[in-house]
């Protein structure tokens, strides 16, 4: 699309004046949108999706719906809260998103979608149908689709976000930050022994995080070692031989807002004592939506995780990404 | 029992389908020998599986952990090595688990195709499975915080649902005091759909971390039972099959029709209604442990039959070993196929059972019995 633009533009004429490498092509388009008077307060009107989808708006959205937690906190993170008129049932995060309309989660209901009359669907990859995807560009409603795989595209897509919606400078700010601080983890991680960490999706039968998942890529990060990296798939039900073998340092367990981990599964994994997490009571539950959401809070539920791994290295967190 | 005399029915039952009598005629020296062959098999086939699962461990291996358990007793044992561990406390239960849950279904499939005087009755198509499996369900849905094996709602619940189940199909299929057989397979396979709507409905509204749980135990799961929890199986499945053992003369002479059988002086009702809450009783407590292994209780009893002939007082037994066996059978490939993960045992026995049916009856054509 930026090509396009060049293109055009070369075309026309008085592009080289403002043909200069400062480096990408992002910045020369800045250069060029700010060195024509006629165009100095527009914004690129044309995005590109995650599924390679040319999105093109007329003017910026004011009425959005989010079909993913994730999506509804960058929203609120980067301060266009007030402009979300649907949500999913599952968006209870900042918590004044729980009173905003329901329009449901993998299966939305259309109706209602339609009803709130939004200019702009923002949908994840991962769980929009495309039954749904198609239904809605049939009703000529605005979708966008976000994915994110690492915690770099997490940050790219806040700011991606906060450039269709106007407000890039609070978008640059969350990323950067978010980056930061994932930098900063990085380096203190680095250097440190790794102790082997079991992920516990779900004990009977086990299920737990292995190559490809976001959180297995988290555990690598936050300076762990996943006892399931050589599993073949994903998210594989791990035999509890294998588990017995790896010994796991570090068991941990993802917990629902209110809940923690039930006696019944604690007394379950003590009966595993030779595992060292077990000897030395290393159980460790971990909020599930701060890993399981690719948004602007992933890094607390990074610089968690790495606690638990390093508990001698980090000392608790408070950082509050967004408004 | 009395295994000496010759029982007539079983001649008669084949006479029609060109059976080989002969061999079909359960002599105490038959029964003998076809069930010390049966319980050497099984012996092989569970010492041979101990050497497989996602971490290898040699026979001699396997030898040594042993004579070490037999000399130091099992007690301090449990922190010496993980190998001990993953032999003595992951495998061996699973194992002995796998053979119960698969002997019981067997033996279920068994009682209720005599019963039912139908090869396609089996506890899945009658809604029993899915009956219990509903309970186990509104188990994990209530007990939020528990977990499966807690061993104290989830085997009730389950126990009830398979008891509802059928005790719907009963009434439903009952009329004028008779159970036509086409009605109760019906009524089977109607409360089959409602009962997996009400499944998908609860996982539908259960927080999605621990539906997606739900629906891969209900898959079909052997986990690593304790021992204590293996041993309240063991009685479960103790009572059920000796109870179902000793209806067998009872059952063949119901595979002659319910109105001979009553003639010949069986209580045709009451038997049923044993049987059926026998077979409730068992597949609810398969079902809380195991979730659905589907084919087990349809294929084994065919393919037993196959082999030994139709009588009930060799065919339940049999059928339990073989039961057993293929069960643990299919969880070895199940533990080591995908190393270190594991694929629901349940696809395993429906991938496996399928074909080895087809086989079988297209080798014999004719000699199911009934």
């Amino acid at each position: 699309m930026w090509a396009l633009i060049v293109g055009v533009f070369f075309a026309v004429g008085p592009a080289t004046a403002y043909e200069t490498d400062d480096g990408t092509m992002k910045r020369r388009q800045q250069g060029i949108l700010t060195g024509m008077p006629f165009m100095a307060n527009v914004v690129p009107r044309t995005f590109v999706d995650d599924l390679g989808r040319k999105l093109y708006l007329a003017k910026e959205p004011n009425r959005l719906v989010s079909l993913a937690p994730s999506i509804t906190e960058t929203l609120y993170a980067i301060g266009l809260g007030d402009r979300v008129v649907g949500v999913t049932e599952f968006c209870d995060y900042p918590p004044q998103a729980r009173s905003k309309p329901k329009v449901g989660y993998s299966r939305p209901n259309l109706e209602t979608i339609v009803a709130l009359q939004p200019d702009l669907v923002l949908a994840p990859r991962d769980f929009i149908r495309h039954d749904v995807l198609a239904k809605l560009e049939q009703l000529k409603i605005p979708t966008f689709i976000v994915e994110a795989k690492t915690v770099e595209d997490i940050a790219s897509r806040i700011q991606t976000i906060g450039r269709m919606l106007g407000e890039p400078e609070t978008a640059d700010r969350v990323a950067m930050e978010l980056r930061r601080r994932l930098m900063e983890l990085k380096a203190r991680t680095e250097s440190l022994p790794r102790p082997r960490v079991l992920y516990v999706l779900n004990s009977q039968p086990l299920i737990t995080v292995g190559p490809g998942s976001f959180i297995d890529q988290l555990i690598g990060m936050a300076g762990g070692a996943n006892i399931a990296a050589g599993a073949p798939s994903p998210y594989p039900r791990l035999s509890m031989e294998a588990v017995l073998a790896q010994d796991p340092q570090v068991i941990i367990f993802p917990v629902g807002t209110a809940e923690g981990i039930s006696p019944a599964e604690q007394t379950l994994w003590r009966r595993w004592n030779t595992i060292a997490a077990v000897k030395t009571g290393s159980f460790h539950e971990i909020p599930s939506d701060l890993l399981n959401r690719p948004g602007p809070r992933i890094i607390l539920g990074l610089e968690k995780l790495a606690e638990i791994i390093h508990p001698e290295q980090f000392a608790p967190s408070n950082f509050q990404p967004g408004r | 029992m009395a295994h000496g005399t010759t029982i007539n029915t079983a001649a008669t039952a084949n006479r029609a389908s060109g059976f080989d009598i002969e061999r079909s005629i359960v002599t105490h020296r038959r029964w003998l020998t076809v069930m010390v062959c049966l319980l050497c098999a099984s012996a092989v086939v569970v010492i041979g599986s101990l050497r497989f699962g996602a971490e290898s461990i040699s026979y001699t291996d396997v030898v040594d952990i042993f004579l070490l358990w037999l000399r130091n007793g099992p007690a301090r044992m449990e922190s010496a090595e993980p190998n001990f561990m993953i032999l003595m406390y992951v495998r061996l239960p699973r194992i002995i688990l796998a053979f119960m849950v698969g002997a019981c279904l067997a033996t279920v499939g068994v009682g209720l195709q005599a019963l039912l005087r139908n090869p396609l009755a089996d506890p899945y198509v009658l809604g029993i499975s899915s009956g219990a499996a509903l309970g186990a369900a509104l188990a994990m849905l209530i007990g939020a915080g528990t977990t499966i094996m807690a061993m104290s709602s989830l085997p009730l619940f389950a126990f009830i649902g398979g008891l509802l189940s059928i005790g719907i199909v009963y009434r439903i299929a009952v009329s004028y005091g008779h159970l036509p057989v086409h009605t109760l397979l019906l009524a089977g396979v109607v409360l089959n759909a409602v009962f997996s709507a009400l499944i998908m409905f609860i996982t539908s509204i259960m927080d999605p971390n621990r539906s997606f749980g739900m629906m891969s135990w209900l898959m079909g799961t052997l986990l690593a039972p304790d021992y204590p929890a293996l041993g309240a199986l063991a009685v479960y499945v103790g009572v059920g099959t000796t109870v179902l053992a000793t209806q067998s003369t009872a059952l063949n002479i119901l595979t002659l029709g319910e109105e001979s059988a009553r003639s010949l002086g069986v209580e045709v009702e009451r038997l049923k209604k044993m049987i059926f809450v026998i077979a409730a009783l068992l597949t609810g407590a398969v079902v809380s442990v195991s979730g659905l292994i589907g084919f087990v209780g349809m294929v084994i009893p065919h393919a037993v039959r196959l082999f030994v002939g139709p009588d009930h007082r060799l065919l339940l037994p049999a059928s339990a070993l073989v039961g057993g066996m293929f069960l643990v059978i299919a969880d070895a490939l199940a533990r080591t196929l995908l190393a270190p993960s594991e694929i629901p045992v349940g696809v395993v026995t429906a991938l496996a059972g399928g074909p080895i049916f087809l086989y079988l009856l297209t080798r014999r054509k004719g000699g199911l019995a009934s």
